[in-house]
């Protein structure tokens, strides 16, 4: 009854918690946050890894236990990449790839993590505005421009990043320890890229955008995978150098070993 | 457990399977003396191995195997090395051509059913004529008729054109540009399906050089190791795609399959070998046919721009 009672209060004022914060009014509670591993490597044994976002919520005030309960929503955001999605359509009893259209920044891995379902934490509008959950995600432009709000497009390439584990959206994702510590811990599966990722934590009250804190994380291969990935992308005639002659030392070696005359 | 990262294909895979896929593939090449890599890239294909990668760490793999091939060969006196210059000079250009063509249909989004149809169609046609051939093979030795001899090379127009070479291996005096137009085909071709293209060389040399039986193979492979390293520089270049920790898993298994292979080939008949290469192969164009005939589960799909299939 309490969350219906905030839905509609938020509903008939969109937007009034950033509003809020942004004419400088003193926020009444402050959050913060941390991630349990700032630096990832990737190494041959890599399958996956299990990351843990967690923080508190600082009262200016002392909350009284009537008082409705603090939300909290994390968005990971993998490094952004233009991607391309197709449709195939039968051309002469075959398959083949027709119709496009491009997103100037897609995140190569995005999770959204809340303690609540999301449309009872805040208002459609403040969802959009920052774009969270998969419906408000924001995949940068779009070439041709979307149609309608519902592309399929947009829809299939969100499908095709959840089935890959790269898109993942979780109503109970964070867990409250108490009144002010939190916690919320989401998989970076084997195929994660590589680069910057951005944490942004939002605490919500009431609908109400209260205060937000960010930080990132790195992802990057290590050792030997390091030295290969450079290799190939840096200096890729040498790298293609090395890949014959490895072949070339192979073929010769199982020639010694294995002749017969 | 055996799950091994691939640094530049960004997955992991079992390491166990690529062995076994790789001497899988070394058993036939070793049974059957081709290349085995228009096996080798579909099935890494099937085994969801993106098809830009399987293309060049295929390519890569036959460098290895067709190495140790041509060195014994090479031992027995059976290459022809004029020739497989030639075709080395006409493969490059090819090489080329098809790298460029295989980027530039990445960009429209076309690469995986082209690269798909063109192995669909050498892969039938083939399979086919060596179906009927070792058949009818088979049904004259069980008849008690002796198999036949192939007549001795007749002049050809092939024997009227300019550039005229003496080619002493092979007891040939010909035209300097049928191998070179032959190499750069193969050379297109290989670099497209990612293969050393010996099932097509082989046969475009008996049949239509005429090149003596027993230099040809020895020929094709020492062509193959240019072609298919000339091939992997390329697409680790231009392309980005090659995963040498792939293609080192590959090579390995390819290495023990080809020992296994070779010792397993001489003791089955030489028709009953080529029927069973001929079931394999139209055993893969179905497959591959299949992928791009039946209505895919889902009819989106997602990469990188100007990248993907």
């Amino acid at each position: 009854m309490q969350y219906g009672l905030a839905l509609l209060l938020a509903a008939s004022l969109p937007l009034s918690g950033v509003v809020a914060l942004a004419a400088g009014a003193p926020p009444s509670e402050q959050i913060q946050s941390d991630i349990s591993t700032r630096e990832i490597s990737i190494q041959s044994n890599f399958t996956g890894i299990n990351i843990v976002l967690f923080g508190s919520v600082d009262f200016s005030r002392a909350p009284s236990l009537d008082e409705s309960p603090h939300d909290v929503i994390m968005v990971i955001r993998g490094p952004n990449e233009p991607i391309v999605v197709r449709r195939k359509e039968r051309v002469a009893g075959l398959w083949v790839n027709g119709p496009s259209r491009t997103f100037s920044s897609v995140p190569g891995f995005y999770a959204v993590l809340a303690s609540r379902p999301f449309r009872a934490v805040a208002p459609e509008q403040t969802l959009k505005d920052l774009g969270i959950g998969f419906a408000y995600v924001d995949l940068g432009k779009s070439e041709p421009p979307e149609s309608t709000a519902n592309d399929a497009f947009r829809a299939s390439l969100v499908r095709l990043r959840k089935s890959h584990d790269l898109f993942k959206e979780s109503d109970d994702g964070v867990t409250f320890l108490g009144r002010s510590l939190f916690r919320g811990s989401v998989t970076l599966p084997v195929n994660v890229p590589i680069g910057r990722y951005t944490t942004q934590v939002f605490l919500f009250r009431d609908g109400k955008l209260l205060n937000q804190s960010q930080s990132s994380l790195q992802v990057q291969k290590a050792g030997f995978e390091r030295v290969v990935y450079m290799l190939a992308f840096n200096h890729p005639f040498i790298y293609g150098l090395l890949a014959v002659l490895m072949a070339v030392t192979t073929g010769l070696l199982a020639w010694t070993i294995f002749r017969r005359d | 457990m055996f799950q091994v990262y691939l640094p530049v294909a960004e997955i992991s895979v079992n390491v166990l399977v690529m062995l076994g896929l790789g001497a899988a593939v070394g058993i036939l090449s070793g049974m059957f003396g081709v290349g085995g890599g228009f096996l080798l890239t579909p099935l890494l294909m099937f085994s969801g191995i993106p098809p830009a990668i399987a293309v060049a760490t295929g390519a890569n793999q036959i460098v290895a195997s067709s190495v140790s091939g041509a060195l014994v060969q090479w031992r027995r006196d059976n290459i022809d090395f004029r020739m497989g210059l030639v075709l080395i000079a006409g493969g490059v250009v090819g090489a080329f051509a098809g790298v460029f063509l295989v980027k530039l249909l990445s960009r429209l989004g076309h690469a995986g059913i082209f690269i798909s149809l063109v192995y669909v169609t050498f892969l039938g046609v083939i399979g086919s004529l060596m179906f009927v051939e070792s058949l009818r093979a088979i049904l004259r030795t069980r008849s008690g008729k002796p198999s036949q001899k192939r007549k001795p090379g007749e002049h050809t127009w092939i024997h009227g054109l300019p550039l005229k070479m003496r080619f002493h291996r092979s007891r040939l005096y010909i035209s300097a540009i049928p191998p070179l137009v032959i190499g750069a085909i193969v050379g297109l071709l290989a670099s497209v399906l990612g293969v050393g293209g010996g099932f097509i060389v082989v046969p475009a040399m008996i049949y239509l050089l005429r090149m003596p039986t027993n230099v040809v193979i020895g020929t094709s492979l020492f062509q193959i190791i240019f072609i298919t390293a000339v091939i992997t520089i390329l697409y680790a270049t231009l392309n980005q795609t090659l995963d040498v920790v792939l293609a080192f898993i590959l090579v390995i298994g390819g290495v023990i399959g080809g020992q296994i292979g070779a010792n397993t080939g001489q003791k089955m008949k030489g028709e009953h070998l080529r029927i069973l290469l001929a079931i394999i192969v139209l055993a893969v164009a179905i497959r591959l046919l299949f992928g791009v005939v039946v209505t895919p589960d889902d009819l989106y799909s997602a990469a990188p721009l100007g990248m993907g299939v």
